[in-house]
């Protein structure tokens, strides 16, 4: 759930998504949900040249499961909490082994 | 039987009661009669004379024989039967009467389907009746005054509702609720039965309006019948509709719809050629649900509500219909226009008007059927089987009840935590932390609902507001219902071979299903003991020891969150249950300050760090100090300033903080770790150190002299910040008379030690050249030495920095006048504590 958590508190943060076909899309995160499903707004195709097909598309929603990297605004992450947070997790999934 | 209660049997389904309502005398035959008389008579009489409408009925009554009162009461016998049940209390009179109601709108319905011949020719002339009954105005005026009981007051004018497809769906699939006497009369009959029904088919209500539309003319009907116009105006549609063949009313429903529409096209065709009636449009809303209504399934309860036109004047009770709203809204909408009324005054507007006008109406006519349109899929789902999807829905997202920890703050902050903890430090939704339940879900469904983007406007924000409460509501329904019903992980179906795997948001279906070792003495431990013996202080222990302390600072900040409130003297269980949580905060204060390894033994001469030295090699170490200090004690902080004091020249931001050789600066990496160290541990240091007792303040100068290489140390920005730091306590604990003569003896010795150490150096502890960047922290070093030097002392001390001192005071010239004032400042801080000042250099 962390990632979950993290990314909803980026939702109306502008950020960049590299697909796993290679496709960068830059957009206002809208919403995400546990399958970090994303959807965006505002879309922003980047080499838009090559893909001439996504020219027209304003908004869009993405499976999670085809997105490569998310390029955060390093701005909204709060650093020190997600370290905390990321030591929460880790001894969450080591309770629930048990 | 019935929804709520009523008898929903019609009289005439009663036993003995086998007669429609209209073959009953009817009372009011006699006002028909003399108003047709009176027309016939005398065309320029308007008004009815109650004489001649009173027929004498009420004279005749013979209270003892009730014969009829079954008829009219709806009571259980029926009229024939004589044994009539005795009349309650608790007698329903709206229920009867909407019965009736019912009866008497189905009845005028069926009878002029039977009499299509005498539509098709009045329908034609339907103005004229109207006319002659109101002889004070024009005939066109007449038209534009339509009331909508016109029809009435015309024995001959038969309503035509040809089209109205509800009538036939509903007689069609509702045969019981109609009334019985529906088998047609044969067509030899017709003709005689027209007069005489149409004369019996004035109802109270219809005569009453007749009377008040005949002494006042208003262009809206009284509030009194102001519900009454719909029903006309529904009756009114003829005129314009071309005249359908006989066997039209005999078309199936489907076929129905479509005409309905095609005549609703006809209306649009009208307005757009000029020749509309405001009423026309105004009905169409009425119009709306009646196909709909025809294919559903109406239960007996709603029967009322399929009938609207018929039923509207009596249902004055009832709720108003979701499709009127529309009609008004119309209505109102149109304010700016003049209200038309008929087709003439439309003309008599000017070519603008009209055609705004027609604009409106045809945009209305486009919204009414796109409600229309929408309204087929209305009541297919009832409120339950909402709520059930819905809560299929939520589900998922909520299933954390099933097997995580249901629903106590503590769950949802160890499943959400960075969310949760992020919006309360960035301001996000406002947060509920005490009641966790809704909290989750309602931040949730805030994120997903809210519209931040302020072209979004207000209005759709609050009714998304409104929208949200809804479902707030009802995902905390859907958590309790998830929680009540305890969740299978498999289903297994009898006699399948597979097995069904649920799955919800907190732990997603499991691709792969990897078996972890069973323990951690397997083969681990093997692999790794020779590896942390051989290096105490390498870089991976070294990180599990930050983390260690880390995951020690994190219980101890989740147990005061829980801190009990502070027990009141005589609440023996608060005490107790304080003491144990003391002693609990105690025991983590111990395992944390164990995991600091601040008191492992110094080894003089090691080649390895101090582990606690190391700890603060890290970022993650230094940001650490901060949250360190918060939870241990005065003497725990004392020991981990002597330990920092002690390790002053080991310490990373000391160590590697001189530049290379022909560099000015140190490398990046250390001068990020410097401002690091000066951010996160020094506030900590400073913040103990101001409140530290004079002896250890003397006994850590003692020790950065005796253990430190002070030329060194006082050539970074850290060891600097430290002696800063503890000459200026040493200072105000002077100025403020609480040092003892002995203590101050102490100092001033090991003060002068200290002087003598780095007055050769005192040049050198300059960060490069003049312009290299930031040197204030060295002139607050120099002031805070200067201030506690003697005058010989300090004399000295002028001429080991004098030169930086005059440089400072020639770069600031060249420099914009804010820079410029801020180095004469640092540097005035130094010169005013030796009791001078830069304007008297000049």
């Amino acid at each position: 759930m962390l990632f979950f958590s993290f990314f909803k508190t980026l939702t109306n943060q502008v950020v960049t998504i590299e697909l796993k076909n290679d496709i960068r899309i830059r957009g206002v995160l809208k919403s995400v949900d546990q399958y970090l499903n994303i959807k965006l707004d505002e879309v922003d195709v980047l080499d838009l040249d090559k893909y001439p097909h996504l020219s027209s598309v304003k908004n869009m929603f993405i499976r999670g499961s085809v997105v490569r990297y998310v390029v955060l605004p390093r701005s909204e992450v709060d650093v020190g909490l997600l370290e905390d947070a990321t030591r929460r997790e880790a001894a969450n999934q080591v309770s629930k082994a048990r | 039987m019935s929804f709520f209660g009523f008898d929903t049997t019609l009289p005439g389904d009663r036993p003995g009661g086998n007669r429609g309502i209209f073959e009953t005398p009817d009372p009011f035959a006699e006002v028909a009669r003399a108003q047709l008389d009176a027309r016939h008579d005398d065309d320029d009489d308007d008004a009815i004379d109650f004489e001649d409408t009173y027929d004498g009925l009420g004279d005749q009554l013979d209270d003892d024989q009730d014969a009829f009162n079954d008829d009219t009461f709806g009571g259980g016998g029926g009229g024939g039967g004589g044994d009539s049940a005795p009349v309650g209390k608790d007698f329903d009179f709206f229920g009867r009467t909407a019965q009736v109601s019912d009866v008497i709108g189905e009845e005028q319905v069926r009878y002029s389907l039977q009499h299509p011949q005498a539509v098709a020719g009045t329908s034609a002339v339907a103005a004229a009746p109207v006319a002659a009954a109101t002889a004070t105005a024009t005939a066109s005026m007449q038209k534009a005054r339509r009331t909508g009981y016109e029809k009435y007051s015309d024995p001959d004018f038969i309503p035509d509702l040809q089209a109205k497809s509800s009538v036939w769906g509903y007689t069609q699939k509702h045969p019981a609720v109609v009334e019985p006497v529906a088998p047609a009369p044969a067509p030899a009959a017709q003709a005689i039965m027209t007069m005489q029904q149409a004369r019996k088919m004035m109802s109270l209500e219809e005569v009453e309006a007749q009377l008040r539309n005949q002494v006042q003319r208003p262009q809206m009907a009284p509030p009194a019948v102001s519900r009454a116009p719909e029903f006309p105006q529904q009756l009114q549609r003829p005129p314009q509709m071309p005249v359908l063949p006989d066997g039209f009313p005999q078309l199936p429903p489907a076929e129905l719809l479509r005409l309905e529409q095609q005549y609703q096209q006809q209306q649009a065709q009208f307005a757009n050629s000029g020749l509309p009636s405001k009423q026309m449009m105004h009905h169409q809303p009425q119009m709306m649900p009646e196909p709909h209504s025809m294919h559903a399934h109406v239960p007996p309860a709603a029967s009322m509500h399929a009938m609207p036109a018929q039923n509207a004047p009596q249902q004055v009770a009832q709720p108003p219909r979701g499709t009127q709203q529309p009609q008004h809204a119309a209505r109102g909408s149109n304010g700016a226009l003049p209200m038309i009324t008929n087709p003439q005054q439309l003309m008599n507007l000017t070519e603008k008007q009209r055609v705004a006008y027609l604009v409106e109406d045809a945009k209305r006519a486009k919204r009414n059927h796109k409600i229309f349109l929408l309204s087929k899929g209305n009541g297919l789902m009832t409120p339950q089987d909402k709520n059930f999807i819905t809560r299929i829905q939520l589900q998922q997202l909520v299933a954390a009840a099933g097997n995580m920890g249901d629903s106590d703050p503590e769950a949802i902050l160890s499943e959400d935590f960075y969310y949760q903890v992020y919006s309360q430090i960035r301001g996000a939704p406002r947060q509920h932390p005490h009641q966790p339940l809704g909290h989750f879900a309602q931040t949730y469904l805030f994120q997903t609902g809210n519209r931040p983007s302020s072209h979004g406007g207000r209005r759709q924000f609050q009714s998304a507001d409104n929208h949200m409460q809804r479902m707030q509501q009802q995902v905390q329904r859907a958590v309790e219902a998830a929680k009540a019903k305890p969740k299978n992980k498999q289903l297994i179906i009898e006699g399948s071979l597979g097995k069904i795997s649920f799955s919800n948001a907190k732990a997603p279906k499991a691709i792969l299903n990897i078996k972890r070792p069973d323990s951690a003495d397997g083969i681990k431990p093997v692999h790794k003991k020779p590896h942390t013996e051989l290096s105490v202080s390498d870089r991976k222990s070294i990180l599990t020891n930050v983390e260690n302390v880390y995951d020690a600072l994190m219980m101890m900040e989740d147990m005061e969150r829980t801190m009990p409130p502070p027990p009141e003297e005589n609440d023996p269980e608060a005490i107790q249950r304080h003491l144990e949580w003391r002693q609990k905060i105690q025991a983590l204060n111990q395992k944390l300050w164990q995991a600091l390894k601040v008191m492992e033994p110094i080894v003089p001469g090691a080649t390895t760090p101090h582990p606690f030295i190391a700890f603060l090699s890290y970022p993650k170490g230094k940001k650490a100090i901060p949250r360190i200090f918060r939870h241990i004690d005065q003497e725990q902080r004392v020991t981990i300033l002597t330990m920092i004091v002690v390790h002053l020249d080991a310490l990373d931001v000391v160590r590697r903080a001189h530049p290379v050789p022909g560099e000015v600066q140190p490398p990046p990496a250390v001068r990020e770790a410097i401002e690091l160290f000066s951010q996160a541990v020094m506030p900590s240091l400073l913040g103990y150190v101001n409140e530290a007792p004079f002896n250890i303040i003397i006994g850590l100068l003692g020790l950065v002299i005796a253990q430190t290489q002070v030329q060194v140390v006082a050539k970074t920005r850290i060891g600097l910040g430290i002696l800063t730091m503890l000459l200026s306590r040493a200072e105000i604990v002077k100025e403020a008379g609480q040092a003892a003569e002995r203590d101050w003896q102490q100092w001033v010795d090991k003060f002068n030690v200290l002087f003598d150490t780095l007055e050769p150096i005192l040049a050198d502890i300059f960060p490069g050249a003049i312009n290299a960047g930031d040197d204030m922290y060295v002139w607050q070093f120099l002031a805070a030495i200067g201030i506690g030097a003697s005058p010989e002392q300090q004399q000295r001390l002028v001429i080991a920095v004098k030169d930086r001192v005059m440089e400072t005071v020639a770069y600031s010239k060249t420099l914009p006048a804010d820079m410029s004032s801020q180095r004469l400042g640092n540097v005035n801080l130094f010169m005013r504590a030796i009791g001078l000042d830069v304007e008297l250099l000049g």
